[in-house]
């Protein structure tokens, strides 16, 4: 009998939302062809993939690319370069931001602050085609603003972008350069929250400003800083595609591949479609145990993850 | 009486203390890292754009370039840019991409991310659920290559926006920013016998000019920088996007045939690939103040909520 009511009580609920189905009929068909149909596809990684036979008529072969994949010379070489990149972005790039949050947030000079944040945002919204672009003209080793300032000290010009030793430099001070003021923005967001009246404690104390930012800014804003550390190493696989692709080429091939660009050329350029799909398959199901398992940090440490 | 202080940036004037020498050395730390910051961010972007300035008979280095006075920069490089029929082309290609994609998004994300926001739908998890997925399990690039060569959609446009249409991401911002909104305001309506869509036309979409415009900028962004996908789906010339001709123009030089160099007039190359860059850039450079405001205010409520 309860059953039964409950069932016609969803029948109903279902009956009322008609036109919320209606809305979501589009969306919903778009997620299985374009979300869903790629999930489906990656069985390719189990199988001999041969392009006559398609995804369903190609043969199963086991984990026999993934045994191919581990065991290979490259794979310790692409794990490396890809954490080697991640790492260093965030070790870099991530204190950075917190400070020019802070130095945007505590300057007593608006015109400064508006013009600094203002500048600092943009570059978040070029592409990696126009920042090699830019790059070329700083870093070129004929006509690079960079190397103009090494030879007017008599230096050697330096060409940094096929240089082993410069390119992961040049890899994550570039992306530092891109993104700080866009990853700045969250810890702004988060100074604006701090309480007024716990400044005007510490000045009644007799604080100075050192150590305000030292005893209140800082801690205040820690708990975020821990959240996107989280979120960040939930995406850890994930080095800059673009970035690297747009940046690398056969000289700094050993210091600049990462499992992405590795994926593009295997898959795309070698058509080994099977060998790729599994080594994507391979980083997916890492990341995902990543982001599962930093999403539930997040949330322990009263953050709001996205789901 | 309690003083209140309406901005809490900056100084904190409300409590009067005579800054001592601590606070004058930390106000001076402060400053020189924002200038020096300033100047890091703004000489890269300053080089390229004197550079595509450059005049065809100057002999200084790139470095003495970014000194020189605006009256003598020459416009030969966009001259020779804008009467290319091949970079015409491509801007417009980019210009189409860009439209047909934010319309699609917005038109695919809008509804999905208000069915998200209604709270009583039934089976409402395993719609979170549906979405959640693929976000988080990513089986990279190849099935997705797969799945969009046996749609058929080599050589058309929709190629390059249609598998990024709708951002999982995106559409969470979306969905909490149509939480926030009081639910007063959709019960009133529904109790009116307004359905669904009209809800969403006439109560929330009137409140959501902020979070539209913001992940308008998103996808705006991502399709009108979009390299991959013009790069694997689009092969006929016709169609290409700037980011690849930007591409094939900045990789173009004495030994490679990538870009007829010559078809560019007498304006110096590395003026040409400046010049490049900078109209590349210019539709973000534009839309981005007018938007700047929205932004803050819309990401910030997906972020940090809470």
């Amino acid at each position: 009998m309860v059953q039964k009511s409950g069932t016609k009580q969803l029948m109903r609920e279902i009956k009322r939302h008609r036109s919320v189905y209606v809305l979501l009929a589009v969306p919903f068909v778009y997620y299985i062809i374009f979300k869903y149909i790629p999930i489906f596809n990656g069985q390719i990684a189990f199988k001999d993939y041969m392009a006559l036979d398609g995804v369903l008529g190609s043969s199963w072969i086991g984990f026999e690319h993934f045994r191919t994949f581990i065991n290979s010379y490259y794979f310790v070489e692409l794990l490396r370069n890809t954490l080697m990149y991640s790492f260093g972005k965030l070790v870099f790039s991530l204190p950075l931001a917190i400070i020019l949050a802070i130095a945007i947030y505590e300057s007593n000079r608006p015109h400064l602050r508006k013009i600094v944040q203002t500048l600092a945002y943009l570059p978040h919204f070029l592409s990696w085609v126009i920042m090699y672009g830019i790059l070329l003209a700083l870093l070129a080793p004929g006509d690079g603003i960079l190397n103009d300032i090494i030879k007017m000290f008599g230096g050697k010009p330096i060409d940094f972008l096929t240089n082993t030793d410069a390119f992961p430099w040049i890899v994550i001070l570039s992306d530092a350069w891109k993104e700080m003021g866009w990853s700045a923005i969250i810890f702004i967001a988060a100074l604006m929250g701090i309480d007024p009246s716990l400044f005007e404690a510490a000045l009644v104390e007799g604080a100075n400003s050192w150590q305000r930012v030292r005893y209140i800014t800082l801690p205040s804003i820690r708990p975020v800083i821990l959240i996107v550390v989280l979120l960040r190493l939930g995406t850890i696989l994930d080095a800059g595609f673009n970035q690297i692709f747009m940046l690398y080429s056969t000289p700094v091939l050993s210091v600049a591949d990462i499992i992405d660009t590795w994926v593009y050329r295997q898959g795309l350029l070698e058509f080994q479609f099977g060998l790729a799909t599994a080594v994507g398959l391979f980083k997916g199901v890492i990341g995902m145990f990543l982001i599962l398992g930093s999403n539930r940090l997040v949330k322990r440490f009263g953050g709001n993850p996205l789901f | 009486m309690e003083q209140k202080i309406k901005k809490p940036k900056g100084r904190f004037t409300s409590v009067a203390v005579r800054p001592t020498a601590a606070d004058h050395s930390f106000n001076l730390v402060v400053d020189i890292f924002l200038m020096g910051l300033l100047v890091i961010i703004a000489v890269p972007l300053w080089s390229t754009i004197t550079l595509s300035f450059r005049p065809n008979d100057y002999i200084g280095n790139n470095l003495q370039g970014m000194f020189l006075a605006p009256w003598q920069w020459s416009n030969a490089a966009y001259k020779a840019l804008l009467g290319n029929a091949g970079f015409v082309l491509a801007f417009g290609n980019s210009v189409k991409i860009l439209i047909g994609g934010v319309v699609t998004a917005l038109l695919l994300t809008i509804p999905l991310a208000y069915v998200l926001s209604i709270h009583t739908l039934p089976g409402r998890r395993y719609l979170n659920l549906l979405i959640i997925i693929p976000y988080v399990f990513n089986v990279g690039m190849i099935p997705s290559y797969l799945l969009v060569t046996n749609l058929g959609l080599i050589d058309k446009l929709a190629a390059v926006f249609l598998p990024g249409a709708i951002s999982t991401y995106n559409c969470l911002i979306m969905r909490s920013f149509f939480e926030g909104i009081p639910n007063e305001l959709k019960e009133s309506a529904r109790i009116d016998g307004a359905t669904e869509i009209q809800v969403l036309m006439l109560v929330i979409l009137p409140l959501s000019k902020a979070i539209i415009m913001t992940i308008g900028l998103f996808y705006g962004v991502s399709f009108w920088n979009d390299f991959f996908h013009a790069m694997l789906y689009l092969n006929n010339n016709q169609l290409q996007p700037l980011p690849i001709l930007l591409r094939n123009i900045l990789m173009a030089s004495g030994m490679n045939e990538y870009v007829e160099v010559n078809a560019f007039g007498d304006a110096p190359i590395a003026a040409i690939k400046a010049a490049s860059v900078f109209m590349s850039a210019i539709p973000m450079v534009i839309a981005y103040p007018f938007i700047q405001k929205y932004f803050t205010k819309g990401t910030l409520l997906g972020s940090v909520k809470g």
